[in-house]
């Protein structure tokens, strides 16, 4: 056998390397052309350390072209009960990216009895980003996302946020990160507010970081037609999760609610 | 001369003696093992075993949970056959596809009857029960399996396993008459040891047997490993290890 074809030894906990004995799945999608004409992408996603953890929110609109595809999409996704990924950019192959991170990180976890450290965890979406760059390069199916995740190597567990280009590279960020059309403004806002804002938004508790994501949000939807979907005013609230050691906590609609009509009232 | 026939007779009659001697060596080896328990209660299912930390109470997916004994290898072997059905079928299809039904008459059910059929390797010295956790008591799945493959679901949501059937089911009948819905989980955990220590030990399980004091309680120089599939907790992995487990 042609030692270049020859199948390669599968790595203990390894989920990828388990899904091409099994040709049922499809990781990415192996024919780009099949999303050529419309693609549903743009999007405001945003992270930033509050005073207990990390808090990750994000839009609820996907267009294609000039056309609203959705106003419900979840662009905030929890992996695991250390770890949230934002996604902006194609929603096929991001939402895919997802699925297939969650479940690498929980067969990896079970089979080998212990977690995969957050370098593991940071690499292991680097890679897929990697072997999407054919789709990159075709201007289609680009992804750009945060990663955010508790790094127990630190003397002090705490949550870090990661960012990444196109291609896979992948950057810690020390305060916060945004990607998709509408992180421009929002990038500008937390950059003001982190140097003259008070409270900084690493100083603000929950209530006040989940407030100030709401407004960074309804902000970027006033200047980003791709951004949408978030208007407390109108009771649409977005996605919003916080993480800290152990736990991912969803912040519902009603907590977002309650918390933005007492900004308001103050 | 020997006809064709007279032959395929004759191989037959090897395979037929080869499997019964297999039988034989497995039931001695697994007869050297402690039991595992596993329990349906109010609050979801809780397994239990007594071993070397992470060696007989096992997470498998979301919902799902293996007590084992045997040879550490042999479960590790049907452990990752487990997880990786498991995986396969939630990736492909979705967590809610994933059944123990499906998983043990699909995958580990023949990979078992196949590894003990199979006369030339090495059989898998391995028994144990796999566990779903279901909205209420009466939604939970015990499905015990043994070395050969064979299956079965277990209907009083009580599985003691053991290679020693007939001590099996006087500890059986002994948890039954003690075990209440509202027990608490010190009271179930002092009934479950002592049938752990009375079985480990060869000791004949009666009236007189009592309840194992926690805090005294000898397990041999090993640790308790235990963990509840929550049927309370709001998040998809129900998998909880207790304190005790290692």
């Amino acid at each position: 056998m042609n030692p270049s074809t020859a199948p390669q030894p599968r790595m203990d906990g390894d989920f990828l390397s388990l899904l091409p004995e099994h040709p049922l799945s499809r990781v990415l999608a192996s024919n780009p052309q099949a999303l050529a004409g419309h693609q549903i992408e743009a999007t405001t996603v945003l992270a930033f350390h509050y005073n207990k953890g990390v808090l990750m929110a994000g839009d609820h609109r996907a267009t294609a072209d000039n056309l609203i595809f959705s106003d419900r999409v979840e662009k905030i996704l929890p992996l695991d009960s250390d770890s949230l990924m934002a996604i902006a950019g194609s929603p096929a192959v991001a939402l895919e990216m997802a699925r297939t991170l969650e479940t690498s990180f929980e067969f990896y976890r079970r089979s080998q009895l212990q977690t995969m450290s957050l370098q593991a965890k940071t690499r292991a979406l680097s890679q897929l980003l990697k072997e999407n760059i054919p789709m990159v390069m075709q201007g289609i199916g680009t992804v750009v996302p945060i990663f955010a995740g508790v790094d127990y190597s630190l003397p002090k567990p705490a949550p870090t946020i990661h960012f990444y280009d196109p291609l896979g590279a992948q950057f810690e960020t020390a305060n916060f990160a945004s990607s998709g059309s509408g992180s421009g403004n929002v990038k500008s806002i937390l950059a003001f507010q982190e140097r003259w804002g008070s409270p900084a938004p690493h100083a603000m508790d929950l209530k006040q970081a989940t407030t100030f994501a709401l407004r960074l949000l309804t902000t970027a939807a006033q200047f980003d037609s791709a951004t949408g979907g978030v208007d407390p005013r109108v009771n649409r609230y977005a996605s919003v999760y916080s993480l800290s050691p152990g736990e991912v906590r969803k912040i519902t609609d009603e907590e977002q609610a309650q918390w933005w009509g007492k900004e308001k009232k103050a | 001369m020997v006809g064709k026939g007279e032959e395929s007779m004759s191989e037959l009659f090897q395979w037929l003696e080869a499997i019964r001697d297999r039988g034989e060596y497995v039931h001695d080896q697994l007869s050297h093992a402690t039991p595992v328990f596993a329990l349906s209660r109010p609050e979801g299912i809780l397994l239990v075993g007594v071993g070397l930390g992470q060696s007989k109470i096992f997470e498998i997916y979301d919902r799902h949970a293996l007590a084992a004994l045997g040879n550490p290898v042999d479960i590790e072997k049907i452990r990752q056959t487990a997880i990786e059905a498991a995986h396969l079928e939630g990736f492909n299809r979705s967590p809610q596809d994933v059944t123990m039904r499906r998983l043990m008459s699909y995958s580990l059910s023949p990979a078992l009857k196949t590894s003990f059929e199979s006369v030339f390797q090495p059989p898998l010295i391995v028994e144990g029960v796999f566990t779903e956790v279901g909205e209420t008591p009466e939604d939970d799945i015990l499905m015990e399996f043994t070395h050969d493959g064979n299956f079965g679901v277990v209907h009083d949501g009580l599985a003691v396993v053991s290679s020693n059937t007939a001590a099996a089911t006087q500890a059986k009948d002994w948890l039954r008459q003690r075990l209440k819905p509202h027990s608490n989980r010190n009271r179930v955990l002092g009934l479950l040891l002592a049938m752990w220590q009375a079985m480990a030990n060869g000791e004949r399980i009666g009236n007189s047997t009592k309840s194992a004091q926690l805090d005294t309680v000898d397990l041999g120089g090993r640790v308790l490993e235990m963990a509840l599939l929550d049927r309370k907790t709001p998040h998809k992995v129900k998998y909880q290890a207790l304190a005790g487990d290692a």
